[in-house]
């Protein structure tokens, strides 16, 4: 009998050790995303709590796969995270290696070049709301006074030149996330292969391309899994300067639903449209993690 | 030992006396009471908050700020205790544009607040402030738009002679919308110079649109709360705001404009007419911060085609709710907070106030002082919030409404959009929410 006692305690430890973090997670996680995924199949209303308890099934969801607007609003951003990252993996790059080759002040220049992720996004957004401003904003006084053109260009209206400005908000305030991450690679890198590399006559290009970029590539899909989820759920910054607008232009998923939800206190039909985010957010993250887990495999990494 | 205990009792007495705050009003006496309050934050509304330690003085009662946020995060929170039934607060802020919201959470204040000093207070103010015939918020101050103008443009000869041969009329600040439409088209020399603005997004250009409609004399909704807005009236309305930004008389960027990028633009000396809100008229004539102080000139918001003037009005205010523990502290702390004495202090720094007497007294002071433009601007908000105020529908779906016309007003203004278009998409949307809503 004791020896009964003394298995079972043995094979339970590691569960009664795992306990409270399954606890916290559940409240925190699990119970919120339940409690989201019911008020979805209702036509909750924040100014009527009792519509909490009205089942309608699937209707909200019909409703928004059958809404135009809301397909233009998750293809528009997409299309955002795609060319945001992109950029911002590029620019990351090459201030990373820049920043690496310095020998004189690099921690100085390290810390500022990570101001632009101190601060809020609704900071943000107002800082180039007011330079974007057509009329008395910083950038389109600097271009009419260096006679650059006559016009004042509508940065914050024109469709295209919405999205682009939103963009440059965007990349401004995350580049230095890839920068500190690819540069934290780039420190990690070991020299070996470098200096073997140069010994055998590669040029400048070849190095990069064969050895540093394949190295730097795992950092790289860590930094874009995390960032894809920031500017998948990217509310503030567009909110302040945009609003979704003019005339939905920049309407992007987040939005959207921060309108429906809270504007018109329409939470469930908001609950259901945060749901399709949360799974678009999940492929995303899945897509990253398997180009990851090839990215070590390519360099002998552990799985 | 007895002489001493007198003689220190008596002197303790006399200290006490002295150190009573000489409080004109009697605000009642609820030591030991902590009143739960929610109040607006921002640079506007704060220094208000500073006077607070005057009223639990008198009281004896302590207040608890429990948030203190902007408007907007207000709204979400208070929306999120009703969601949660965790109003556990008595006096939160509140504005006659998001007040039908909220139900039946905040009491009645005619059985509350003494009805003399309801009568202190300006009996339009009063009315905007009740929903469905109760009382739900105390006024605190108001606010309205007219015409702010650059003087100079008006007494220039050339200018004048000019517009004379153009148009046919004399150039001199405007009297109605049409007038207005013609001098901006006049003054605009894009991009160094535009003749008008007007902000172009959210509940602002819903705002702006509406109080045109009814200028015009047209109407959001009929007597069945059937929308009506796309009417010839509405049309006309929408097309002012259409005709002004194709012969780009207004900044491009107006789409994207909110308060802050009219009142900064004003202020840059880039635009010659606004209208915009009495509260921006220090700063406009402040040469700290404008180029164009000691030129600006006010007058009535222009009429309509339906002979009324654009009045659209809100008034930031304070509520009590209905759970509220000590309704009679959170009726003195609001009567404190709207107190001849805290409104004039406003006034002075250029809000408009709701009680009667401070209009009359803060008007005196300024021209005591040969304030002018505070003096004449006063004078000129205090005859639109008598005569010309108008609220929008005090009805819960105002703000749904809204969100789904105006970005079909943006749309129009853009060009994407003829405006029958436009509001003929927005009315179908906004009948649906309110047969949703039940109104019919």
């Amino acid at each position: 009998m004791i020896r009964a006692l003394t298995t079972r305690r043995t094979e339970t430890t590691p569960f009664l050790l795992l306990l409270p973090a399954v606890v916290t997670m559940l409240f925190v996680v699990a119970l919120p995303l339940v409690f989201s995924l019911w008020t979805s199949l209702t036509p909750y209303k924040l100014t009527k709590p009792d519509t909490l308890y009205d089942f309608i099934g699937l209707r909200n969801y019909v409703r928004i796969f059958g809404d135009w607007d809301f397909w233009v609003a998750f293809l528009r951003t997409i299309g955002f995270l795609t060319v945001a990252l992109n950029v911002e993996f590029v620019l990351g790059l090459g201030i990373a290696l820049l920043i690496n080759k310095i020998t004189w002040g690099q921690r100085a220049l390290r810390t500022i070049m990570m101001f632009p992720m101190m601060f809020s996004p609704i900071l943000v957004g107002f800082q180039f709301k007011f330079l974007f401003n057509d009329n008395i904003g910083v950038v389109n006084n600097a271009l009419q006074s260096l006679g650059l053109t006559d016009q004042a260009i509508p940065w914050l209206v024109d469709a295209k030149l919405a999205m682009f400005s939103i963009t440059l908000a965007e990349v401004w305030m995350s580049t230095s996330v890839f920068a500190i991450l690819l540069l934290a690679g780039l420190f990690a890198m070991p020299r070996d292969p470098l200096e073997a590399a140069r010994v055998d006559g590669c040029n400048p290009w070849q190095v990069f391309r064969h050895i540093t970029l394949p190295f730097l590539m795992p950092f790289a899909y860590i930094a874009m899994a995390i960032r894809s989820l920031d500017v998948a759920r990217a509310y503030d910054l567009v909110a302040v300067m945009t609003d979704g607008g003019p005339a939905g232009r920049t309407e992007l998923l987040w939005t959207l639903i921060a309108r429906v939800g809270y504007d018109e206190a329409k939470m469930g039909q908001a609950n259901a449209m945060a749901y399709v985010s949360t799974i678009l957010s999940i492929l995303f993250t899945w897509y990253f993690y398997r180009k990851l887990v090839a990215a070590r495999r390519y360099m002998g990494g552990a799985e | 030992m007895k002489r001493r205990t007198v003689t220190s009792l008596l002197l303790g007495g006399a200290l006490a006396a002295l150190a009573i705050p000489a409080m004109a009003q009697d605000y009642g006496s609820f030591p030991g009471y902590t009143l739960r309050v929610k109040l607006i934050g921002g640079a506007q509304y704060e220094p208000l908050y500073a006077e607070i330690p005057k009223w639990e003085a008198a009281t004896g009662a302590k207040v608890e700020i429990v948030s203190s946020k902007n408007h907007f995060e207000l709204d979400k929170e208070i929306k999120q205790d009703i969601a949660a039934g965790t109003l556990d607060w008595c006096v939160g802020s509140n504005h006659t544009s998001f007040a039908p919201q909220y139900g039946e959470i905040y009491t009645d204040l005619n059985g509350l607040i003494a009805p003399e000093v309801i009568a202190d207070f300006v009996p339009l103010m009063i009315q905007h402030s009740t929903v469905n015939g109760r009382l739900v918020q105390l006024p605190r101050h108001s606010d309205v738009s007219n015409l702010f103008y650059q003087k100079s443009l008006y007494e220039d000869a050339a200018k004048k002679t000019a517009f004379k041969e153009k148009y046919g009329y004399d150039l001199a600040p405007p009297e109605t919308w049409v007038q207005v439409k013609d001098q901006a088209m006049f003054f605009s020399n894009p991009p160094d110079f535009y003749g008008f603005q007007f902000v172009g997004k959210d509940e602002a250009v819903t705002g702006r649109f509406y109080e045109m409609l009814v200028a015009n004399g047209g109407a959001m909704f009929d007597d069945n709360w059937v929308p009506t807005f796309n009417s010839a009236a509405g049309v006309e309305s929408l097309q002012f705001f259409v005709d002004l930004y194709n012969a780009k008389a207004v900044p491009a960027g107006v789409p994207n404009y909110t308060w802050d990028d009219t009142g900064l633009g004003f202020g840059s000396g880039s635009i010659a007419m606004d209208l915009d809100w009495g509260g921006w008229s220090s700063y406009f004539n402040d040469p700290a911060n404008s180029k164009v102080a000691g030129n600006v000139g006010v007058i009535r918001a222009p009429k309509g085609s339906g002979g009324k003037r654009t009045g659209w009005s809100g008034s930031h205010s304070f509520s009590i709710t209905e759970g509220c523990d000590n309704k009679a502290a959170a009726a003195s702390f609001l009567t404190f907070l709207t107190s001849y004495d805290n409104q004039m202090v406003e006034a002075r720094k250029g809000l408009l106030p709701t009680r009667a007497q401070v209009w009359v007294d803060a008007i005196a002071e300024f021209e005591a002082a040969a304030n002018t433009f505070s003096a004449e601007t006063m004078k000129t908000f205090q005859a639109s919030m008598s005569e010309d105020a108008f609220t929008p529908p005090l009805i819960a779906e105002w703000i749904e409404v809204s969100n789904v016309l105006w970005p079909k007003l943006q749309a129009a203004i853009v060009g994407d959009m003829t405006a029958q278009e436009a509001l003929d998409a927005a009315q179908a949307d906004a009948a649906v929410i309110m047969t949703d809503a039940g109104y019919n």
